[in-house]
């Protein structure tokens, strides 16, 4: 308990006043020589105990009223057991909710316009000398400056131009970031402002754990500040969104068809009869569809198409405006390739391209089958056949796959490129053979090998059975091909020797190797790793007919093809980035030194450095919280188009209702306000302890009632006899 | 020496001049007044001859009558009689009580004056008036008698005493009993203070013995109000050292609950004893009031 005038406490004095006059009433008495004394002592007999307690009840009252009438004038304030802090300078963080659901609102007003309203008066109204950060919540927060200021003026100012619709709202992984602030901030008076919608989504009873944990951490700081929850949040519940894209194929090259199908989601109980879905190619209206979409429902939406150029474009699907912008529209950077390098590294010393005996001769036919066969078609994948001794990291650079057949061994500067390639996202395709040194694979390898080598299995005999590949069904991308019968079947092959591969322990990580087909004999045929940024897939058996009938099946062609596009398609740097992540582009190395122009979503240009990585240039921009459209202008180059999305999870603008509300500021002890009037309060209560002088006057009205009662009652005559 | 004009105004004297007094009862006496004697005595006015029976007196047998009839008769004769009433004035400590300011009457002043006023009134209608005054015990008495003269007497013993004592009516009351030889009035003025059991008891002796009884209750307006303010020291004015310090306001309350009791109680014991209790306060005109209850007393016959 503190006061805010404490000098005027000293008015509690005042209890004595009525004490002191009783006893100067009871000194300065008047004496009666009186006649009816025998009715006077029959009254005193009975009445004078019960009298005397009277007073001393009547005492006490009047005693009570001067000293909680100073009392309340002494302003006192009840704060628990927090330290006293008075009216002092303070350390204020506003954690503020920038997903893209505060950009809906009623009436005009997004909830992200009232939290950043109610931020720059909060902000304004600190005491001079306060300090200050804001916190933008949206992908787990992010400070709006670099570091705490104590210059109000340039928090105003960034935040008057800060916008929503920024990523979804990750509120432990934002608390954590505010906890991570305050120990950069120096004042001993702390408060933490949490600006939300309370959107469901944001909220879930799942997180609801790490929510408290984020807010204990909070608490036990050393300096623990004042945790308060402002709900900003505007009940809007119709909503349409975009919430996802998806491509029918791995990797689309100039003039191909590709299908592009949105995924609609109505949050709302609107039903939409017509609702209109327009489909944009680099800026340009391409196709427009009208799908139904009732309450609650989801619905798909088809578009079919091709591209001319190859380069990078850029597919955006658009819906119907409704309150919320954000989610209407879902973008997509789609590279067209005109061709995919793939180099064959062929184990056959002094292996030459369209030796049909080498190593790599049905692989070059089957990647690349027009060439192959002098035809005036292109092939998307065009192939480069290299002996193994050749391998260089230049090469790696320029392909996109490698594809490994029948090597014996690599020597480690091969290696150390083949392993830079593979984890800067390239793809690796191994066939082993009669060559493979198995101490090398298990060896030096291991590092990029799916699974280790454990001996040959079968026999080439003549009238020796092979094994076939099991019927299965793909989960694979490259292999969901063949879980329709019509594009050929694996189980037709006959492979008379191949390596029997080690299962490898998993850890249950995304990086354990995975078995994507096997054998009938239960070994594993084709078995793929993720290493870094890439892949690697190694098959069991010879990539030629040494060991079976393999290149001879319809399959294989599709097989090694979709195997390598698979491969290649694992466009990385990646283009198509969620809020929060880094924008990193590999250019040639010539490009290096020299500046690239990156365009943002709100038309400003920004220069990046290309820096020298390897034999590569590289541009790193971000992280990026912005969603939307980037371009990315190399010196020298076609532009470059990444797309920043946002998790449509908070498309669904369900928020918490009030008795759900008030169990959050129950179970993890935070007040939860909705007005700046409710927040003063708070804040009052908090900064300087909740203040009492209310509730002591109503004590003095109620105890000068009380007076008058009890005067009444023990005393005051009514009426003559 | 003191007169009756330091008791009575001349207002006082006029107001109560034309007001005769009618004993209720008719009381035996020897000097003719205005009340009918029950006794056929032998005064003025004959009333009948009566057969002579042994033990009259032979001095009243009327000779004429035997020296006719050759027997005894006894001549009686109707005679008129005066009241005597005895005024008993109480003089105890608590009479002297005037009032907590200064110059107020106080009610042994209101007592004597009302004591003066009957005495006046009395003694100018040839009624016998006696006077006892008494605190914890008789302290004089003064037979009645029917001269005027003896109106300076009674005014004598009223002016020279002074208040004091505690009162005990009961027992003083027994003891005048066997002093108070007639029937009469007894005309008692006080505060009737103390245990009402013991007052009725003595009224029972009183009436026992036929007299008749009239009680004025003498009142200070302070006794009935008890509009006391402030701290009070209450000092009894019958026993020494006998003090109480409160504030009368928290008791006034219950002080008037339990007046009410001791009047109601006195009143229903006067009720029943077929004695009539009369209240004056000392602050309204005793002569108004007095005037008042002779002329109900008249009506009543």
């Amino acid at each position: 308990m503190n006061f805010l005038n404490v000098a005027l406490l000293g008015g509690i004095a005042a209890l004595s006043i009525p004490v002191l006059i009783h006893l100067f009433h009871k000194s300065r008495f008047k004496v009666v020589k009186w006649g009816a004394m025998h009715l006077l002592e029959a009254v005193l007999r009975t009445n004078q105990k019960r009298i005397q307690i009277e007073q001393w009840i009547l005492l006490a009252v009047r005693c009570a009223i001067p000293a909680v009438l100073a009392l309340a004038m002494a302003r006192p304030l009840w704060r628990g057991s927090r330290n006293l802090i008075g009216d002092a300078k303070t350390s204020t963080v506003v954690l503020l909710d920038n997903s893209y659901s505060m950009d809906a609102g009623r009436s005009g007003t997004s909830s992200f316009a009232i939290a950043r309203d109610e931020t720059l008066r909060l902000i304004n109204e600190l005491r001079p000398g306060s300090e200050v950060h804001v916190v933008l919540m949206g992908e787990g927060g992010r400070g709006l400056l670099d570091t705490p200021t104590y210059d109000v003026s340039r928090v105003t100012q960034a935040l008057a131009k800060t916008t929503a619709g920024f990523g979804a709202a990750q509120v432990p992984g934002a608390l954590d970031f505010a906890a991570g602030v305050f120990d950069q901030m120096h004042e001993s008076t702390r408060q933490l402002i949490v600006f939300t919608d309370f959107q469901r989504v944001s909220f879930p009873a799942t997180e609801d754990a790490l929510v408290g944990r984020a807010l204990d951490r909070l608490k036990k700081q050393q300096v623990p500040p004042a945790v308060t929850f402002w709900d900003v949040g505007q009940d809007v519940k119709e909503n349409i969104a975009i919430e996802s894209l998806d491509f029918s194929r791995l990797m689309i090259g100039v003039g191909q068809k590709m299908q592009i199908r949105a995924n609609l989601r109505n949050y709302g109980d609107a039903n939409h009869a017509d609702l209109h879905v327009t489909l944009k190619v680099d800026g340009k209206d391409r196709a427009a569809s009208q799908v139904a979409l009732g309450p609650r429902a989801k619905a798909q939406v088809l578009f079919t198409q091709a591209f001319d150029t190859a380069g990078s474009h850029v597919v955006e699907v658009s819906t119907e405006p409704d309150v919320l912008a954000a989610d209407n529209t879902f973008l997509a950077s789609v590279p067209v390739r005109d061709r995919v390098p793939v180099l064959l590294v062929d184990g056959a010393p002094g292996a030459t391209l369209d030796d049909i005996k080498s190593e790599t001769g049905y692989l070059q036919i089957a990647l690349s089958p027009f060439a192959s066969g002098k035809v005036e078609l292109s092939d998307l994948i065009q192939t480069r056949v290299i002996p193994a001794e050749a391998l260089s990291a230049k090469l790696l650079a320029e392909s996109a796959v490698a594809v490994i057949a029948n090597v014996r061994k690599l020597t480690d500067v091969q290696m150390k490129a083949l392993e830079d390639f593979v984890k800067n996202g390239g793809g690796l395709l191994v066939f082993p053979g009669d060559h493979t040194d198995m101490a090398w694979w298990n060896g030096p390898f291991a590092t990029l090998a799916p699974l280790p080598l454990a001996g040959l299995a079968g026999e080439l005999k003549e009238g020796v059975q092979g094994v076939g590949t099991s019927g299965q069904r793909f989960d694979n991308p490259a292999l969901e091909l063949f879980n329709d019968p019509r594009n050929g079947s694996m189980t037709e092959a006959s492979i008379k020797m191949w390596f029997r591969m080690k299962p490898a322990a998993q850890s249950g990580g995304p990086l354990d190797p995975i078995v994507l087909a096997r054998l009938d004999s239960g070994d594993p045929f084709l078995a793929e790793r993720p290493v870094g940024q890439g892949r690697v897939i190694a098959c069991a058996t010879a990539a030629d007919a040494d060991w079976g009938n393999l290149p001879a099946r319809p399959f294989y062609l599709p097989l090694v093809q979709r195997l390598c596009v698979y491969l290649a398609s694992n466009i990385y740097p990646p283009r198509n980035l969620e809020v929060g992540q880094q924008l990193v582009s590999f250019l040639p190395a010539a490009s290096a030194g020299k500046k690239a122009l990156i365009t943002g979503p709100d038309g400003v240009n920004v220069e990046v450095a290309v820096t020298k990585k390897g034999e590569r240039g590289v541009v790193e921009y971000g992280p990026i919280f912005n969603p939307g459209l980037y371009t990315l202008t190399p010196p020298g180059l076609p532009p470059l188009h990444y797309v920043v999305n946002a998790d449509r999870k908070e498309s669904d603008l369900a928020r918490l209702n009030d008795a759900e509300l008030a169990e959050f500021a129950k179970v993890h002890g935070v007040p939860v306000v909705h007005s700046a009037s409710e927040y003063r309060d708070i804040e009052r209560a908090q900064r300087f302890g909740r203040e009492l002088w209310k509730w002591a006057l109503f004590g003095l009205l109620a105890l000068i009632f009380l007076e008058l009662l009890l005067e009444q009652r023990f005393a005051r005559p009514r009426g003559k006899p | 020496m003191a007169h009756v004009s330091d008791f009575l105004t001349p207002s006082d004297l006029q107001r109560i001049s034309n007001l005769q007094v009618f004993a209720r009862q008719v009381v035996e006496g020897f000097t003719t007044g205005l009340h009918r004697s029950p006794h056929k005595g032998f005064s003025v006015e004959f009333k009948q001859h009566r057969q002579y029976v042994p033990g009259d007196e032979i001095r009243h047998i009327d000779w004429r009558v035997f020296a006719r009839s050759d027997r005894y008769y006894i001549r009686e004769y109707e005679e008129e009689t005066n009241l005597r009433a005895t005024l008993i004035v109480d003089r105890s400590g608590s009479m002297e009580y005037g009032g907590s300011q200064p110059g107020q009457v106080s009610k042994f002043e209101y007592a004597t004056k009302l004591a003066a006023c009957l005495s006046y009134l009395m003694l100018q209608q040839s009624d016998g008036v006696g006077l006892v005054t008494f605190d914890t015990e008789i302290r004089r008495y003064i037979p009645p008698r029917s001269r005027v003269s003896h109106l300076q007497m009674i005014l004598n013993e009223l002016g020279s005493g002074k208040p004091g004592g505690e009162t005990e009516l009961g027992k003083v009351f027994h003891d005048l009993v066997p002093k108070l030889h007639r029937r009469g009035l007894l005309i008692i003025i006080s505060d009737c203070f103390g245990e009402v059991a013991n007052f009725l008891k003595a009224l029972a002796h009183f009436r026992h013995a036929r007299h008749e009884i009239l009680v004025f209750q003498i009142w200070h307006p302070d006794e009935l109000n008890f509009q006391f303010k402030g701290w009070t020291q209450f000092e009894c004015m019958e026993r020494d050292g006998v003090k109480h310090l409160l504030d009368p306001a928290i008791l006034r309350q219950a002080y008037l609950a339990n007046l009410e009791k001791f009047r109601t109680e006195l009143t229903r014991g006067c009720r029943r004893h077929k004695v009539d209790l009369v209240p004056f306060t000392t602050d309204e005109p005793y002569a108004k009031a007095l005037a008042a209850y002779l002329s109900r007393r008249l009506a009543r016959g």
